[in-house]
């Protein structure tokens, strides 16, 4: 008796789900690399009050059930995997990777994390590491006195050292990708981990036939957020929550009929 | 005795079936590939074989109760999300999903690869294509508008879109999957939209007026019990003259 109410608060529920979701993204919207997630959302069980098929009398039977659904909820939240725009910074270490690939960087702990962020920077010894410190995976070494870094759409990273003509082949970036990304385990700071629903990385130099892409050197991608999407999204979440909450209203008001039915 | 008494209570306890048909759907406004559900109502006769007699009587004792609630198949809007597994179903028509419990239709075509690289639900249950479950190798992914899907400009298979007959044969399961009576048809000229996820159908407008209508007869079929229980019943308790 009391489905419709605990209906409009699942429906409640998913809304706000939504809503905390829109605002992740946008606050996510200047994030490079960020990739902006939608929620997934189901119908929740039925319950059958007439079966579909039932006997109505002995010769005929009812054409349409009568089955009351309890509700929604969220099944998932969908890594959207749509490339960003390019934002062109003239940094010789900030890339961008043009496909669906990842970059790989160590953690502290030794656990290789993947990342869309492609800001990289130089540490004290002169490896390659990003924003957080954490070497970019194969490490590569930039010898202190190069005056130039060139690194080519295939990930080699090459050097031009005071007094040579020809660039120097310091090392050679591996991108890595997933047979779901979708499955990957994001855990702030950019970084994603890989889970037995991502399955295992697939590394490769970029621009071979893996689908990691091609590296675009001096420039970094933007957040893939929509901003107008998100504010409209965000118009839906309200309004639904408002409408569910209008059935709490009308539940309840009935519920208060019946209470007052013996008066 | 009294049986308009009990005939409007009924009325009253179907209306708040009905109300959570209608919560159902708004609590699903914003789940892809839904369907709203329409319910409507069937007069009950409320007396066995013969043993109301006069027409009078058959006519107060047909109660009105919720007869059933049908899927409203008109299609939802389509949202772009631009993601290559994402598809949606332009006119009639179901994906195959095969479940644990058998094959199930759904129309939230919210699929994913996992990591055996199979095409799968939300639920991560496979999604079937003519011949079978859809085991994608990697690259890009494209699926044309009658459902082939091909990785780098080879054809790997087709997405199986089943159409019913009618509406009737499909019961809501939840997870967004129906469950069928009967196998349906293989849809003939399928429309498969990639990078789309088709929105729900509930439509909040009808369903805030329905909320409304919903409401008021409640208030209406209130009146009438008090009418009974108050005036009627004291009428006959206090007020005719006793020896």
């Amino acid at each position: 008796m009391y489905r419709a109410l605990y209906t409009a608060a699942s429906g409640m529920e998913t809304q706000q789900l939504n809503l905390e979701n829109v605002a992740n993204n946008l606050a996510n919207a200047s994030t490079a690399g960020f990739r902006r997630r939608r929620l997934q959302f189901q119908d929740l069980v039925y319950q059958n009050l007439v079966m579909p098929g039932a006997a109505s009398t002995q010769q005929t039977t009812f054409p349409t059930g009568l089955q009351i659904g309890l509700g929604a909820r969220t099944a998932a939240s969908e890594i959207i995997q749509a490339q960003g725009d390019f934002n062109t910074t003239g940094n010789p270490l900030d890339l961008t990777i043009q496909g669906q690939g990842f970059f790989q960087v160590q953690l502290p702990t030794g656990e290789v994390a993947y990342t869309r962020s492609g800001a990289f920077h130089l540490d004290s010894t002169g490896i390659i590491v990003n924003s957080d410190g954490n070497q970019l995976q194969p490490a590569i070494t930039i010898p202190a006195s190069a005056t130039n870094i060139t690194i080519g759409t295939d990930g080699t990273v090459s050097v031009t050292l005071p007094g040579q003509q020809q660039a120097q082949q310091v090392g050679s970036i591996q991108l890595a990708t997933f047979p779901n990304p979708g499955g990957l385990n994001s855990v702030g700071g950019n970084l994603s981990l890989e889970t037995t629903a991502s399955g295992n990385p697939i590394v490769g130099t970029p621009g071979g036939s893996e689908g990691l892409g091609t590296i675009l050197q001096g420039s970094l991608e933007n957040s893939n957020v929509d901003v107008v999407g998100e504010f409209i999204q965000m118009i839906l979440a309200q309004r639904s929550y408002e409408a569910n909450s209008r059935v709490v209203h009308a539940a309840d008001q009935m519920f208060q009929t019946i209470n007052g039915l013996t008066s | 005795m009294d049986s308009g008494f009990y005939s409007t209570f009924t009325g009253f306890s179907t209306r708040l079936d009905a109300l959570e048909v209608v919560a159902n759907n708004l609590a699903n406004a914003n789940t892809t590939g839904y369907k709203a559900q329409v319910s409507f109502y069937r007069a009950m006769p409320a007396w066995l074989q013969e043993s109301l007699t006069t027409p009078l009587n058959q006519v107060v004792n047909r109660f009105g109760v919720l007869g059933g609630a049908q899927l409203d198949l008109t299609p939802g809007n389509l949202e772009k999300t631009e993601n290559p597994t994402d598809v949606a179903l332009q006119g009639a028509g179901f994906f195959n999903v095969q479940t644990k419990a058998g094959v199930r239709f759904t129309r939230d075509g919210n699929f994913q690869l996992n990591a055996k690289r199979q095409l799968v639900t939300g639920t991560g249950d496979p999604v079937l294509g003519e011949q079978g479950p859809l085991q994608i190798p990697s690259g890009q992914i494209t699926i044309s508008e009658d459902g082939t899907i091909s990785v780098d400009g080879g054809v790997v298979a087709k997405l199986k879109v089943t159409e019913f007959v009618s509406a009737t044969d499909l019961k809501p399961e939840g997870n967004s999957y129906f469950a069928s009576k009967s196998a349906g048809k293989l849809s003939p000229d399928p429309r498969v939209m990639q990078g789309s996820l088709e929105t729900s159908n509930a439509n909040p407008v009808k369903a805030t007026v329905s909320l409304i209508e919903l409401q008021r007869t409640a208030q209406m079929m209130e009146k009438a019990l008090s009418i009974f229980h108050n005036e009627f019943n004291k009428t006959a308790a206090q007020d005719l003259p006793r020896d």
